[in-house]
């Protein structure tokens, strides 16, 4: 039962001045699958989704979804940027923000329609967050601001989701109707995939697993991957020389490789 | 009626000038006030100050290549040197360790540094058209001319009707710059675009107030309309309302008296907006924030003698006097008093020759916060390691918080208990 293939990463690598977030790194993700990218603080996980998002420009190397440029398909593709890179006291209503959902579709300047606005209300209505539609963003505790990135996301109606941290700092209401929207996606069809940090949820929310330790340890099936052995080496400190190396590189401004 | 005449005067035919000029003004301040928006909220303060001191060097050698005054050619040079400073701002902060507010610094000196040398330059060349270059530091509002009103209010309409186009994409840039690049917007051409419109509304405002003075025009109106408003739209509006009113009201005091400067009455016409706005802002302001307070106060104080006249009346079935109250509770007489009175005007207790008399609503009151206050002990006790003495303390102050919807989850959550942790009863 392998799924078509969704996401590529080849050769992907990401340099931040001098110090590598990404080296190298190789997979490829399966369609319909809530697909987990891990690893511990520092390994990549945010760079990885924002290259595939196209917010941070590769140093080398290249990813394609849909077999394709991000750009021939960026409206397949919804995203939800870290709650936490956000200054939530912004003068800014619930409803505006999920309509920022629907700008991909409309562009710079055409007006919402009704049908936009009937998305957003389905949008809001699906994580439970209606009732808030005019409610001050400055004024929602971290499980509704990531209600809120989430409508936002349902409202552009990709069929693939790219999700970071949605699980950091949120309520276990939320968490727990978060994992059953994403498995009432799954079902529709769509692919998640979703940067996330514990360990203990990782078997039962995820079918795949991307281990990342600024290299890819690992990228497979859940049950293949989540191993002693694999997660040892993603977090257990063996890796860490990959750290030394990189504050060397950064250090003494060594180039990561000749061009 | 001295300021009567001023008024008349000012808007008389004679004046015609000058009331051009505080129109023009006024324009002026409003485009910064809308643009400038935009640079609170994207938190680039002190870049505004950055550009207002980097147009100088710009003007200064407009001058020197062309030798004359000409408002155009000091535009494109005050635009040129402008974008530049920003775009050196960029590039040091991409590409060396220094932090942000060190490259601001620097690069704000450097160029206004410069921009003096280059100006004393000119002062002492012997050209006879530079006398008056000295004004771009402090402003020369007053001595506009009809052809630089009308060039500079042309410009700063343009600059409002772009914002009011790219509005969506404005906004979206200041919230969540990633988001607006994931969903394919051209970021990088958008904050260009935005920044151009920056430095072009600072290019003509140093006009008007100096370059000293600029930052303020960007930045206070945009300051004080965050106060009054939770929505960019009518941010846009107050703040460009506030520049335009500064802008009128500063050209015409300094119009009244002689020798006051212009630039600088504007700036303080706008602090005063922002500071009755900071003061006054229906949510978030100083005084709103105070009445919030004070309610809590009110509250706490109306609750807390309701629940001690149930129980001193045990359980709200006997009356009781003011003077048992005080002795029981030990509240200081004029608190209660005062309490109590307000109590009686919302028909919570009735006060007749010194007795408390208990109304329906006030027993149903009380009994709600004696209830909360033992819902917090269980609920402490249940799911905290907290001694038996500790709960009372805690839940004398949460009995007041807890609203409707928080004491219903609290019962659910606690399967409707009979009892607290000191046995005493519940009262549903």
């Amino acid at each position: 039962m392998s799924n078509p293939t969704i996401v590529e990463a080849h050769n992907l690598t990401v340099v931040y001045g001098r110090k590598p977030a990404l080296w190298n790194v190789d997979f490829e993700l399966p369609e319909k699958q809530v697909i987990g990218i891990m690893g511990p603080n520092g390994s990549g996980k945010s760079t990885l989704l924002k290259s595939i998002m196209g917010v941070v420009e590769p140093t080398s190397g290249f990813t394609k979804v849909y077999d394709q440029e991000l750009s021939e398909v960026r409206d397949r593709v919804s995203y939800v940027p870290q709650r936490q890179d956000i200054d939530w006291d912004f003068p800014a209503s619930v409803w505006d923000i999920v309509s920022m959902g629907r700008f991909q579709k409309r562009g710079l300047f055409k007006k919402l329609t009704a049908e936009d606005k009937d998305i957003i209300t389905e949008s809001l209505e699906k994580v439970n967050m209606l009732g808030f539609s005019k409610r001050q963003i400055s004024q929602l505790s971290g499980g509704q601001q990531q209600r809120v990135f989430l409508a936002r996301a349902i409202a552009q109606q990709g069929d693939l989701f790219l999700m970071d941290e949605p699980f950091a700092g949120v309520d276990i209401a939320t968490e727990e109707m978060i994992i059953s929207l994403l498995k009432e996606m799954k079902t529709a069809g769509k692919t998640l995939v979703i940067v996330h940090h514990d360990l203990h949820t990782a078997q039962s929310y995820f079918d795949h697993l991307v281990l990342l330790n600024t290299r890819l340890v690992a990228s497979g099936p859940t049950q293949d991957v989540f191993t002693d052995q694999i997660l040892t080496d993603t977090y257990g400190g063996k890796l860490t020389t990959i750290a030394k190396i990189s504050q060397e590189l950064e250090n003494k401004e060594f180039p990561i490789r000749y061009k | 009626m001295e300021l009567w005449e001023h008024i008349t005067t000012f808007f008389s035919a004679e004046n015609y000038t000058l009331f051009i000029v505080s129109i023009g003004s006024g324009i002026l301040c409003l485009a910064a006030g809308a643009v400038g928006t935009f640079t609170y909220l994207r938190k680039r303060a002190l870049i505004g100050d950055v550009i207002s001191h980097s147009v100088l060097p710009g003007i200064a050698i407009a001058f020197m290549l062309t030798g004359v005054k000409n408002p155009l050619y000091f535009l494109l040079g005050a635009v040129v040197s402008g974008l530049i400073s920003i775009w050196i701002v960029d590039y040091v902060q991409a590409k060396s360790k220094l932090k942000l507010d060190t490259i601001l610094a620097l690069t704000l000196s450097v160029f206004f540094g410069v921009g003096v040398v280059l100006l004393t330059k000119i002062q002492h060349g012997g050209n006879a058209a530079q006398s008056g270059l000295d004004s771009f530091l402090f402003g020369k509002a007053a001595s506009m001319n009809l052809l630089d009103v009308k060039l500079f209010s042309i410009i700063a309409l343009v600059n409002v009707a772009c914002i009011a186009v790219f509005l969506r994409s404005f906004s979206l840039i200041s919230f969540d710059e990633s988001y607006a690049k994931g969903i394919g917007f051209n970021v990088k051409l958008l904050k260009g675009f935005l920044a151009l419109l920056t430095v072009m509304t600072v290019a003509i405002g140093v006009q008007a107030v100096g370059v000293v003075l600029m930052a303020a025009l960007l930045i206070t109106p945009a300051a004080g309309a965050r106060y009054l408003t939770n929505s960019i739209p009518r941010m846009l509006v107050i703040s460009g309302s506030f520049g335009f009113a500064s802008g009128l009201i500063g050209v015409f005091i300094s119009y009244s008296g002689a020798g006051m400067p212009t630039g600088p009455w504007i700036v303080i016409v706008l602090s005063a907006f922002a500071l009755v706005a900071i003061l006054f802002g229906k949510k978030r302001g100083v005084f709103a924030r105070r009445r919030v307070k004070k309610n809590n106060h009110i509250k706490i104080n109306n609750e807390n003698v309701l629940k001690d006249i149930y129980k001193v009346g045990s359980q709200g079935t006997k009356t009781i006097t003011i003077n048992e109250l005080i002795k029981k509770e030990k509240y200081p007489p004029k608190l209660l008093i005062s309490t109590l009175k307000r109590l009686e005007k919302i028909d919570h207790v009735g006060l007749v020759r010194g007795m408390i008399i208990l109304s329906d609503k006030g027993r149903l009151a009380a009994r709600e916060v004696i209830r909360k206050h033992r819902l917090w002990e269980i609920y402490l006790s249940k799911y905290f390691q907290l001694d038996a003495d500790h709960l009372h303390d805690d839940a004398e102050g949460i009995e007041h918080v807890i609203t409707p919807e928080i004491e219903i989850e609290l019962i659910k959550l606690l399967e409707r208990p009979e009892k607290d942790p000191h046995q005493s009863e519940i009262p549903y």
